[in-house]
């Protein structure tokens, strides 16, 4: 396989957004990953568009075809990628080993979702549609609720309390002040959503144990990147920020199929294969990009993804580990709970972020000196997962 | 009757719901059909407040239980006060509004 | 003026106990401080509402004209048995809510708008002005329409309203109504607010009713242009 260099990346800012549709969207974000490539007069081979329900949001399909026209970058080979909640990461997957593997030299991928076309319980349905239709949607079942149910077992069994999660959903919201592509610039307190004897009117239940500062806002956003060989992006000019590791793992679709309902499998064997492929190792990790679509995943994929071990990622967490500034920054751009979570979006949002970490331009968020990141894109209930390990190369 | 169907795998016993094509163990494609059956315990649960659009309620609580058979499934636990490990009956009953009629699913009542 | 035919157009009113003053903390733990204003306030609120009349988002524009509309007409004694309260956080207003009653039993909810966004405000005070009506007026209902998505859920889906024949005095949608039993069972998951509200924060909010910029407004409700990387 050929090396894989992300030569160029683009956002939008997350945010609830008034004008322009969802193809406006990914055009933008897909032209700004262009024009910082450098790459206006080159051909690109491929696109692929990570969109999980352009369909139900926003009633078109066919985005790809769509955005390869909007871009003017026929005849490119188009097409969507969809995998939940992870069909960002997917795409970039998707794209990697189309440059990877000498089909295509340059490939644009975009990860976008305009959700809040819709009002926030159908939101909360379309979103439903992933869990298994007789065993688990027919109830009310949502991702909140799911969940809900794996956080109860999750904190009673490793102790974590509602103080920790309360840390991740602040620490995440301070991270996302300084992160001007976040949809939500709110510094919150610990007093105003947990200990205030009224707190629970400013954050009520959604899924108990899980409250609403326990949840990623509902957004709409887009982001991209552009991959291309190490000979081109020398062309380019472009620090040569690789994807050094890519993993992918499935699990059960109901969750009451799991063995220990507490085990998230896929995210232990995605990172397993992510680390293994770049010959690195948890403790090599600068800064991680997990997939916190509730506050309870950031302290549970830190522990299966290897950087902590089971039961004592809350204590890190506490400690400061994972501050911007600590041991192993997680979540320096706000995470989905201060970015958003444009499901689409997500994965490649996450990979965007960590390039401006690994090329020092993260600006107040930057984590010093950082050479080595891990992100973790979580599909469905974690029932397909995809994590990256990417890394600058001198 | 709790109204859904189990499968055990013929080959090497595993208990499956909902319904695979192959066991999640050994890949075998022949099933014995199974209820489930004796008390169900609460393996997990949530209280639900907010709902996906058309659910006009608060409040409702969504578990996991083991049925003594060993079928897992996920279901509408009617119970004011739900703990970990509690004994639930099983039964088959209304559990969404689907285009105004109802949807019936698994239903779990606290056993006296 | 001639007092005599203006006698004949002010209209009468209700005495109304006054609603007595709370401080809510917010989940930034930051407090407000919500309070009845009289007629003389309305001046000061209409600087508020005032860059809100062009802003479309979220019906911003109906809500701000509305109301503006009719803080005027209780101003001048045109509308009758109208009450308002603020919401005020370090003196600054990040919201204002009115009502007006109907008869002793009824009350009509007019209108919520929220200057500072993402903090639960426009609920805070919404359910302030329900508890006035139903709590301190001793009302048996309140009437109540939405004019916005947001409105929509904050009121019709969090308290699970009562839908009502006929229509609401603001000619919109299809009214609903908050009853007292309605309110009790809601009150302890949507009511928020602690009294006395303590001497210094009092003071600080009835001092002055701080107006943030027009700018400073419309970025609030629209939120602020991004310094982008």
């Amino acid at each position: 396989m050929r090396p894989v260099v992300i030569a160029g990346v683009g956002m939008i800012p997350f945010e609830r957004t008034e004008e322009g549709g969802l193809v406006e969207m990914l055009a933008t974000a897909g032209l700004n990953a262009l024009v910082d490539a450098g790459v206006d007069d080159r051909p690109v081979d491929a696109v692929y568009l990570g969109n999980m329900a352009s369909g139900l949001f926003n009633h078109q399909e066919a985005v790809a075809s769509a955005l390869v026209d909007s871009l003017a970058l026929m005849p490119a080979a188009a097409e969507r990628v969809e995998n939940g909640p992870a069909s960002g990461g997917s795409a970039i997957k998707n794209g990697f080993l189309a440059v990877a593997s000498g089909f295509s030299d340059i490939v644009l991928v975009v990860g976008g979702e305009k959700m809040r076309e819709v009002i926030g319980p159908k939101a909360t349905d379309i979103v439903a549609t992933m869990t298994h239709p007789m065993a688990e949607y027919v109830y009310g079942v949502t991702l909140p609720a799911q969940a809900g149910m794996f956080a109860r077992l999750y904190m009673t069994k490793y102790g974590i309390t509602r103080h920790h999660l309360a840390q991740v959903a602040i620490k995440n919201q301070n991270n996302g002040l300084l992160n001007p592509y976040a949809h939500i610039q709110m510094k919150i307190t610990e007093e105003g959503i947990l200990t205030h004897p009224q707190a629970h009117i400013n954050n009520p239940v959604v899924a108990d144990p899980l409250y609403l500062y326990d949840c990623c806002p509902v957004s709409d956003g887009a982001a991209a990147v552009l991959l291309t060989t190490p000979e081109i992006a020398k062309a380019l000019k472009k620090p040569q920020v690789i994807i050094a590791g890519v993993g992918q793992a499935t699990d059960t679709h109901a969750l009451q199929e799991r063995e220990d309902p507490t085990d998230l499998k896929a995210v232990t064997l995605a990172a397993k294969k992510a680390f293994e492929m770049a010959g690195a190792q948890p403790k090599d990790i600068d800064v991680a990009e997990l997939h916190d679509a509730f506050t309870i995943l950031e302290i549970a994929e830190s522990e299966h993804a290897g950087f902590f071990k089971k039961g004592e990622g809350a204590q890190a967490l506490d400690a400061g580990v994972t501050q911007i500034g600590g041991k192993l920054p997680i979540n320096p751009s706000g995470g989905l709970k201060a970015r958003g979570h444009p499901v689409g979006a997500t994965g490649v949002a996450q990979i965007v972020e960590l390039v401006w970490q690994l090329r020092g331009t993260a600006g107040k968020r930057q984590v010093k000196e950082a050479q080595t990141g891990f992100s973790l894109n979580f599909g469905g209930f974690g029932n397909n997962v995809l994590a990256f390990v990417v890394r600058r190369e001198a | 009757m709790t109204g859904i169907t189990a499968y055990k795998c013929n080959k090497c016993g595993l208990v499956m719901y909902p319904k695979h094509f192959r066991c999640l163990k050994c890949k075998g494609r022949e099933f014995e059909e199974i209820e489930p059956a004796g008390d169900a315990k609460l393996l997990t649960y949530t209280v639900v407040d907010q709902l996906p659009w058309g659910m006009d309620e608060r409040g409702r609580v969504l578990g996991i239980v083991e049925f003594a058979n060993g079928v897992k499934a996920t279901g509408l636990v009617k119970a004011d006060d739900p703990k970990l490990g509690m004994k639930l009956k099983a039964e088959w009953g209304p559990v969404r509004v689907v285009g105004g009629e109802p949807a019936y699913g698994l239903t779990l009542i606290p056993k006296k | 003026m001639d007092m005599e035919v203006e006698s004949y157009l002010r209209p009468p009113e209700i005495e109304k106990p006054p609603y007595p003053a709370k401080v809510v903390t917010l989940a930034t733990g930051g407090k407000m401080v919500v309070r009845q204003v009289d007629r003389d306030a309305v001046p000061t609120l209409l600087r508020a509402i005032k860059p809100t009349v062009e802003i479309a988002r979220d019906y911003y524009d109906v809500v701000g004209a509305r109301l503006y509309a009719e803080l005027i007409g209780w101003y001048r004694y045109r509308v009758r048995d109208e009450f308002c309260l603020v919401g005020q956080i370090d003196g600054l207003l990040v919201g204002i809510v009115n009502s007006r009653s109907y008869s002793p039993h009824t009350d009509i909810s007019l209108h919520t708008l929220a200057i500072e966004r993402g903090l639960r405000i426009g609920a805070h005070l919404f359910a302030s002005k329900m508890e006035y009506s139903i709590e301190y007026l001793g009302r048996d209902e309140v009437l109540i329409t939405a004019e916005s998505p947001i409105g929509f859920r904050r009121w019709m889906i969090e308290y699970g309203l009562e839908k009502r024949e006929g229509q609401h005095e603001l000619g919109g949608a299809t009214p609903y109504a908050l009853t007292r039993e309605m309110y009790f069972k809601n009150k302890a998951r949507l009511v928020a607010g602690e009294r006395p509200v303590p001497k210094e924060i009092m003071e600080i909010a009835e001092r002055e009713i701080k107006i943030a910029s027009e700018r400073d407004i419309r970025e609030k409700i629209l939120g602020a242009a991004r310094e982008i990387q």
